[in-house]
């Protein structure tokens, strides 16, 4: 019983067919048809990243998948193309990203094991609060944060990135890993009351441990979120030497104009390349993640 | 027996609490903190400024109501922020609705091959808000681009350059909103799965059709999935940015035509530093996404079936 | 020596009184069991003693101690948990010595305690695997030794043997009795099992709706048992009731009236003539062969229920009243025949309108 109630929702396959069984006929044209919308679908990736390997002039003139020519001219021009080069922006992006989600995890865990497993005065109040953050756009707070950002001399630092997520402002966290504490049995709360543990320890000891589902979701989609992000990085950083890798792409492309595709493509296809690595280590949690709690950006 | 009970309070008498407030308000902490200065403060701070004249330097001005008076009656760059947007919501979040049911319900038919697809659906989502794509938008729907490339090698025809053509700027920024269906195909996918099986059984026995199926059984049990998931989208494609920021430049040109409203507001605050007018802007979005959402919830009796 | 004891003992939730003045002392290394029907509060009356529920009226001392507000881990007890409540994440030796680190016991310490619990419970080959990879009797074993090794002056057990099979049940009842012996320590067990109840305890706690309605050894409690409630509660199949009017009521007994029989009970019952009363016999306790007793006249017979050892009867009698008769071995009974069915006057318990006992 406890090992179920702690599994999350899975959605593998079934194996018993859906809606009755479909005819064959039926089936295989179902197949090519959803064959032929994928690969339509994936095809500008695929592009993106076959052109960033071949020699400018092919890009305009191939819709081809194989370079005919293959090189990485365009890496090698993209990579030192700004005054800065790409590495250091892809350092900065790493440095805030992992502190995003070292923020998320130790914060957003700490409130939702208050709202799931302590009781107190007003826990109902505060969690229909935090439930309505959940709804609220950004806009409504965004000036007065960065006039407070402003005022206390953290604009074109990381600290406006960073520190907010150590003070749980991320709702969908919070509503993700309520949902799955309420799967854990409270009687293993009960238990370690029993042997002699404090909330403290029942949380680092009982209720983390279990977690580590809900843990990595949360982890992985803080570093994309964050690592995707365009806007924060726009408004609160101003020097090239503190530029994420967004921003970096962003002034690159300003700064070719349309001249260089090949390098721009080159500089594409690497900073969406780790997003596409967790997406491949992590497929099954993140779309477990966006199954459990119906939410997304 | 693990859910949330909010009406269960420590027992009258008993002054021996467990979890007592201490630890509560302890965990809560940075929450609490954050709530307070980054949320709560804030967005009565951005009510405040939005009725002065705020410029970042200097101090704020008492304005009144006329910066809500301007929005309304003086500023056309406001209402082609407005109608843009609005052309956008209401084109993106329908066809991604109708893509993500579709290809959910293809998927739904016990097919091998599921996690395959549903992964390959769900890349363009994770993905796509990243200013690389946007860059890679830019380039397929440019003039000479691959979409055009492709059109004239399989008919011969030359296409216009679709970003840069105020008439069908906009529409290239719909079909990657649409291109990114993937998350709300899996929360369907999720519904889907919900529907008992019997129930189809039953209705085939009742010799019930196929598409007679899917609209008396499928849809119906399905009203709450896609009321929720056109909730989010819509709130989502009223906060779209990134896209529209690269692909014009940061301009929301050519001649405003992709100016969504995140975009003019960016500008007012951040271009043209009117802190006071920008904060007025938000208030307004703010209330359209709340609007949107109320109605939302009160129309839901009308039309989202919910068992019991 | 008393080690436990619930002074008007209270427990509400919101204003739903759940526990209603529950008054008990229980001695040092008495077996106590807890019976009554679902949602009556047996759980939570074990969960205020163990500390995990706050006592909402009352007091609750433990070797003569208030123990009120005193955190659950300080109180001297363990509990094992219906489900079992192992740590999943945890090995057995783990989830056995957890507390003990919480209570920062010496590492050698804390080894001899869970090796020597492990053997007493024959678990030693399973130290090392992790909860998952159990048998629910093996999960059951753990649960107890976990409490075992932090050798409490008193066991709480929440119906320990309820997801446990028909065969380990019995196998597992047996080893609790002997763990009991074996160690001394008080326990409390919560159960709606009433062969449990009867085989387990030096004391049986019948409750209804957040109240003691009778408590005393099981054989006092089957033999005497306080109300029509705690009589029907006790004893399988369940004791018949049937409907008596009381008359010619002396010192020495009351004659009563069963469709249109009478008969005269040696019970002293004060009670007007013409009473209507409630004559409680125990299934087991009729017969067929007797000679002496009570004459319940003929009982046509609807159903029999043939189990090998015993035959039980369901019938009625003269005036419709129904009526479970068992007998011992293997009869040749059919559905539509009648039996002339007695008792014996001594095995008669009577209850008046209000359900309550009379007589000694
Ligand atoms: N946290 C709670 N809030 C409100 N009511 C509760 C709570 N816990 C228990 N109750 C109520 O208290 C009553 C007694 O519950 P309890 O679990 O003690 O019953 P029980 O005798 O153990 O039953 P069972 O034999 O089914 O386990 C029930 O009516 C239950 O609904
Ligand atoms: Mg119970």
């Amino acid at each position: 019983m406890t090992d179920a109630a702690l599994s999350t929702t899975t959605i593998a396959p079934r194996t018993d067919t859906g809606e009755p069984s479909v005819s064959p006929w039926k089936r295989a044209l179902l197949y090519a048809l959803l064959l032929a919308v994928s690969f339509l679908m994936l095809y500008p990736l695929l592009w993106m990243v076959a052109s960033s390997f071949k020699p400018d002039s092919e890009i305009f003139t191939s819709t081809g998948l194989v370079p005919a020519d293959l090189t990485v001219d365009a890496y090698r021009r993209g990579w030192s193309g700004l005054s800065i080069g790409f590495g250091w922006m892809f350092f900065n992006s790493l440095v805030i990203s992992l502190l995003v989600v070292i923020g998320n995890l130790f914060s957003c865990s700490m409130a939702a094991y208050a709202f799931t497993r302590l009781r107190f005065k007003g826990r109902g109040f505060w969690f229909t609060l935090m439930l309505g953050t959940l709804m609220m756009p950004q806009h409504a707070v965004l000036i007065p944060q960065y006039v407070m950002f402003l005022k206390l001399g953290w604009v074109n630092s990381i600290l406006p990135l960073v520190v907010p997520k150590f003070l749980a402002i991320d709702a969908f966290f919070i509503f993700l890993m309520v949902q799955f504490f309420r799967g854990i049995p409270r009687e293993l709360d009960e238990a370690a009351i029993m042997d002699g543990c404090g909330p403290l320890r029942i949380f680092l000891k009982v209720i983390l441990p279990l977690s580590t589902p809900v843990l990595a979701t949360a982890a992985v989609f803080s570093f994309i979120w964050t690592w995707d992000d365009f806007f924060a990085p726009l408004i609160y950083l101003n020097d090239i030497e503190k530029y994420t890798a967004q921003l970096g792409l962003r002034t690159f492309v300003d700064s070719t104009g349309t001249s260089d595709w090949g390098s721009l493509f080159a500089m594409s296809t690497l900073t969406v390349l780790p997003v596409f690595i967790l997406f491949i280590l992590f497929q099954r949690l993140l779309i477990e993640g966006i199954a459990t709690t119906g939410m997304k950006r | 027996m693990s859910t949330l009970r909010t009406t269960e309070r420590p027992a009258a008498g008993g002054r021996f609490r467990f979890g007592d407030s201490l630890a509560g308000y302890g965990f809560l902490a940075p929450w609490l903190v954050g709530f307070f200065l980054l949320t709560l403060g804030p967005a009565i701070a951005s009510f405040y400024l939005s009725l002065t004249d705020y410029s970042g330097l200097g101090a704020a001005n008492w304005v009144g109501a006329e910066n809500y008076v301007r929005i309304a009656t003086d500023d056309p760059r406001f209402w082609t922020a407005m109608n843009v947007t609005f052309t956008f919501v209401l084109l993106s979040v329908p066809l991604k609705l109708i893509f993500a049911l579709a290809v959910a319900v293809a998927l739904n038919r016990g097919l091998a091959g599921l996690s395959f697809f549903r992964a390959i659906f769900y890349l363009p989502s994770l993905v796509g808000g990243s200013v690389a794509v946007a860059v890679l938008w830019r380039q397929v729907f440019a003039g000479d681009g691959l979409l055009n490339q492709a059109l004239n090698a399989l008919f011969g025809f030359e296409g216009p350059s679709w970003i840069s053509n105020p008439s069908t700027s906009l529409y290239t920024l719909v079909l990657l909103a649409v291109w990114q269906f993937g998350s709300s195909m899996i929360i369907f996918l999720a519904g889907l799965r919900q529907i008992p099986q019997d129930m189809y059984e039953a209705a085939s026995i009742d010799g019930a059709s196929k598409a007679r199926q899917f609209l008396k059984i499928t849809l119906p049990l399905l009203t709450p999935v896609i009321f929720f998931n056109a909730v989010i989208l819509t709130i989502d494609a009223f906060k779209a940015f990134t896209s529209a920021f690269v692909i014009s430049d940061g301009t929301g040109g050519p001649i405003d035509s992709t100016l969504f409203y995140t975009l003019y507001l960016y500008q007012e605050a951040f271009t043209n530093f009117r802190f006071g007018y920008a904060s007025a802007l938000a208030w307004v979005l703010v209330l359209i996404i709340a609007f949107f959402t109320a109605m939302s919830f009160l129309t839901a009796r009308f039309w989202v079936h919910y068992d019991d | 020596m008393t080690t436990l004891a619930l002074n008007k003992i209270k427990k509400s939730f919101g204003n739903l009184d759940i526990i209603r003045g529950v008054d008990l002392a229980i001695g040092s290394g008495e077996f106590v069991v807890f019976v009554g029907p679902s949602g009556c509060g047996k759980s939570t009356l074990l969960r205020m003693i163990a500390g995990l529920e706050p006592i909402s009226g009352g007091e609750l001392s433990i070797g003569g101690e208030r123990m009120n507000e005193r955190a659950a881990s300080e109180r001297g007890i363990a509990m094992v948990f219906q489900s079992y409540a192992l740590y999943p994440h945890m090995s057995v030796y783990k989830n056995m010595s957890f507390g003990l680190e919480t209570a920062k016991m010496p590492k050698p310490e804390i080894d001899k305690r869970v090796r020597k619990a492990a053997d007493i419970l024959q678990i030693t080959h399973l130290l090392e695997r992790k909860p998952k990879q159990l048998s629910g009797g093996q999960r059951q074993r753990v649960a107890i030794g976990r409490a075992i090794v932090r050798d409490p002056k008193i066991f709480l057990f929440d119906e320990p043997l309820s997801n446990l099979d028909a065969e380990l049940r019995v196998q597992t009842r047996v080893e609790i009795a002997k763990l009991h012996k074996d160690i001394g320590a008080t326990m409390i067990y919560v159960t709606h099992d009433q062969v449990e109840a009867m085989t387990l305890a030096d004391r049986i706690v019948v409750l209804r709706a957040g109240v003691i309605e009778q408590h005393g050894t099981p054989l006092e409690i089957y033999n005497r048992p306080a109300n029509r409630f705690v009589a029907g509660f006790i004893g399988s199949p369940k004791m018949n009731f049937l409907d008596v009017v009381a008359s010619d009521v002396r010192d020495d007994g009351v004659s009563i009236d069963l469709a249109g029989r009478k008969a005269r009970l040696p019970i002293e019952a004060r009670v007007v003539d013409g009473a209507k009363l409630s004559l409680g016999l125990r299934p087991e306790h009729i017969g067929t062969d007797e000679t002496g007793g009570l004459d319940l006249g003929a009982l046509t017979v609807v159903h029999v229920e043939h189990l090998g050892g015993q035959t039980v009867v369901y019938g009625r009698l003269v005036d419709g009243q129904s009526l479970t008769v068992a007998l011992d071995g293997q009869r040749a009974i059919s559905a539509g025949s009648t039996l002339a069915v007695r008792i014996a006057a001594e095995n008669c318990h009577l209850f008046d309108e209000a359900g309550d006992r009379i007589g000694k």
